[in-house]
């Protein structure tokens, strides 16, 4: 550990150094500010460059020097860069409640925010931005396939919980799985979780991981227990592949999309993964209530942090305010990852994307009036869980696929919530 | 001036001195804070902490999931170890021959133990995944009916982690082996045959006591190995099912870096640091008896 620790910092001064070399010094009297990011299938090296290029036109005298992390997971590099004394100066959609308590994040100006987002508190901490809401998510939805739908009798999707039962038990009785489940990947594995919590207990107490931070009420409370034992009705009826906790997230997409399973609770991230040639045959619901109400498990995403201890505040405020306001980077997130975009008087039409309907259904569950709850696991703004915690759920997920101790699991997070909070 | 003899043990202090220097930055020093920060209740987010004395150690005693992954840790650490050196052994005595084709198999068997654990990691993920090549094969010969779930359950996840770690560590046994053969001298096997002594006996008899101290060192690099396993569980199953594979190396990683509990994590390390210490300690304690009385 202590080794690896040690060689993670000197690895990070290795790249940072590497980096500044390879950026060049500053131009014009600007600032060199580093800039951590992350890549995906979607969001390709090329799509970051050009992406910085542009913003820079708008803030002049602003170099780059660009850090990806090693993972998806920005949070954690970016603490290792911390504790190697290297915080990036912006952060690419890191959870700013992970950096907030120790002062490492700068707000934005408050009438900026409101004057450019739909949604300006909606991933507020305190009251106070510190990433644009440039975009949204559901998470999850649940995505089925309209032939396997027809073929075992199914005219429309489930309204509530009871007619969910009901299409899932005449799907297995024909022969189809009823759900894909990329169990492999803890974070997959714990949709069907996020969304049963988010339906019957956000649904009914939006503040409840208010109160829960207030110690007012407890996972292992009558309430949540009944809520997830849902989970385990669904699992033990057999309505997931029964090897699902050895299938990985990237597998679990192509099962899904391959016609081999006929549900897939998942992100609405998934969008962009909806193949273009038969993209009708998908379609996408929300996770059902017992009473048929319609409940939106939402995250305000968004672009990138400023760090409090840049040398440069002015240069990169106005480096990631040009940033998160250019539609050709919302472009790249609404159709390779599905993104929800929230720039205030624009439509889908202003970004110049093609999408497909199930898109454009998911995202009326946006734009519409409806229950929207901070999903847990996934809220950045005051409902985000404390660190580790997100770990500890995923686990648990992965664990009430096999145990039917739910309450001996619910009891497990209230103790792991104790620590972390503590 | 400087004799020639000066000056080569000139610059053998300097090299000394510099792998001196390297050591303390690198391994003591790095020590020296850890030990220092595990008692305290250090964040990496925080500029400060504050010396809580003993009470990230007392924690670790009600610790759950300190205790589940010491127990996956050590399970995998003896099961694999033993493996690991039988199949090296094995090896060893197949491919101690001179010619040409068996120096390339040797080179082949080496090579689990040169790969980068996280490359180990990826390539074993594409075959025990639910839709991987192991699975494919199986099914597709008739094997099984449906695929099995390797790494989705956590016995079996735990069991394809301790194959996985067997054939990478059965490279480094099977080379530790083969030098040890390679030094029984011939006139002992010689004399063994005149006296009728062959096969399994003469193994048990000559072969087995005169690469003890092969054994030795194998065993002990092989328990060492597998307690501070980080890389190959961290690609291969990411600590899951539900933390059953979660080794104490990637739980100390987690508390670190995930819940921000860098003192308690420093404690958990040099609990672990003491516990390598201790078998590796007591192990090739054992051992080396064993070499004597054989």
């Amino acid at each position: 550990m202590l080794r690896k620790t040690f060689l993670a910092a000197c690895l990070a001064g290795l790249l940072a150094v590497t980096a500044c070399s390879d950026g060049g010094g500053d131009s014009g009297g600007g600032s060199t500010l580093t800039y951590l990011t992350f890549e995906t299938p979607h969001l390709t090296s090329t799509f970051w460059d050009n992406s910085i290029k542009a913003a820079q036109a708008e803030a002049p005298g602003v170099q780059i020097n660009r850090i990806t992390a090693p993972s998806t997971d920005r949070d954690a590099y970016a603490k290792q860069l911390q504790s190697s004394g290297q915080f990036p100066d912006l952060l690419q959609s890191i959870t700013p409640s992970n950096f907030v308590g120790a002062g490492l994040l700068k707000p934005y100006d408050k009438a900026w925010v409101d004057a450019n987002f739909l949604l300006p508190q909606g991933n507020a901490l305190k009251g106070e931005v510190y990433i644009p809401p440039t975009n949204s998510q559901v998470v999850p939805e649940v995505f089925y396939n309209k032939e396997l739908f027809t073929k075992a009798g199914i005219g429309a999707p489930p309204k509530n919980w009871a007619e969910f039962l009901d299409v899932c038990a005449k799907l297995k009785a024909a022969g189809i799985t009823p759900f894909t489940l990329g169990g492999g990947d803890p974070f997959a594995a714990s949709m069907p979780l996020v969304g049963i919590f988010s339906a019957d207990v956000l649904g009914k107490n939006p503040n409840w991981l208010k109160d829960r931070y207030a110690d007012k009420v407890k996972f292992s409370d009558a309430n949540v227990v009944t809520a997830v034992e849902k989970y385990r009705t669904l699992v033990s009826n057999g309505y997931f592949d029964k090897g699902a906790l050895g299938v990985k997230y990237a597998d679990s997409i192509t099962q899904f999309t391959g016609g081999k399973a006929a549900m897939y609770p998942m992100g609405s991230w998934f969008l962009g993964s909806v193949p273009k040639e038969n993209a009708d045959n998908f379609g996408a619901f929300p996770w059902p209530t017992d009473d048929g109400s319609v409940v939106i498990p939402f995250v305000v995403g968004g672009s990138m942090a400023i760090s409090a201890k840049t040398k440069d505040p002015d240069g990169a405020t106005k480096f990631a305010q040009a940033w998160s306001l250019n539609p050709a980077n919302l472009k790249a997130l609404i159709e390779g990852d599905g993104a929800f975009p929230m720039l205030k008087g624009k439509t889908l039409a202003d970004y110049n994307v093609t999408v497909t309907k199930v898109f454009e259904d998911s995202y009326a569950y946006v734009t519409e009036d409806n229950t929207k709850v901070n999903a847990i696991g996934w809220a950045t703004n005051d409902d985000a869980l404390p660190p580790g915690l997100n770990d500890q759920f995923y686990a648990a997920s992965q664990a009430l696929f096999t145990s039917a101790d739910v309450k001996g699991e619910m009891e497990k997070l209230d103790q792991a919530w104790k620590t972390a909070t503590n | 001036m400087f004799s020639r003899k000066s000056r080569a043990d000139g610059g053998l202090a300097l090299l000394a001195a510099l792998a001196l220097g390297l050591y303390l930055i690198f391994l003591v020093l790095p020590l020296l804070l850890s030990l220092r920060s595990s008692f305290t209740n250090e964040n990496p987010l925080r500029a400060t902490n504050e010396f809580i004395g003993l009470r990230n150690y007392r924690e670790m005693a009600s610790d759950v999931q300190l205790r589940d992954s010491l127990v996956f840790t050590l399970t995998l650490a003896v099961g694999v170890t033993l493996a690991a050196n039988a199949l090296g052994v094995a090896f060893a005595i197949l491919l101690n021959r001179t010619h040409l084709s068996y120096r390339v198999m040797r080179t082949l068997a080496f090579l689990p133990q040169v790969l980068s654990g996280v490359i180990v990691g990826f390539v074993w993920q594409t075959i025990l995944t639910q839709d991987g090549l192991l699975n494919n094969v199986l099914t597709s010969v008739g094997l099984l009916d449906e695929p099995y779930p390797w790494l989705g359950s956590p016995r079996a996840a735990l069991v394809s982690i301790g194959v996985v770690l067997t054939w990478v560590l059965s490279g480094f046994t099977t080379v530790v082996y083969l030098a040890a053969l390679q030094s029984v001298p011939i006139e002992l096997n010689d004399m063994a045959t005149m006296d009728g002594v062959r096969g399994t006996q003469r193994f048990r008899k000559v072969t087995w006591p005169m690469i003890a101290p092969g054994t030795t060192i194998s065993v002990t690099i092989s328990l060492i190995t597998v307690l501070k396993l980080y890389d190959i569980i961290a690609v291969l199953t990411g600590g899951g099912p539900a933390n059953s594979t979660q080794s104490t190396a990637l739980y100390i990683v987690r508390l670190a870096f995930t819940s921000d509990r860098l003192g308690y994590a420093s404690a958990v390390a040099m609990l672990l640091l003491a516990l390598s210490a201790v078998v590796a300690l007591a192990v090739t304690g054992a051992l080396r008896r064993r070499e004597v009385t054989l």
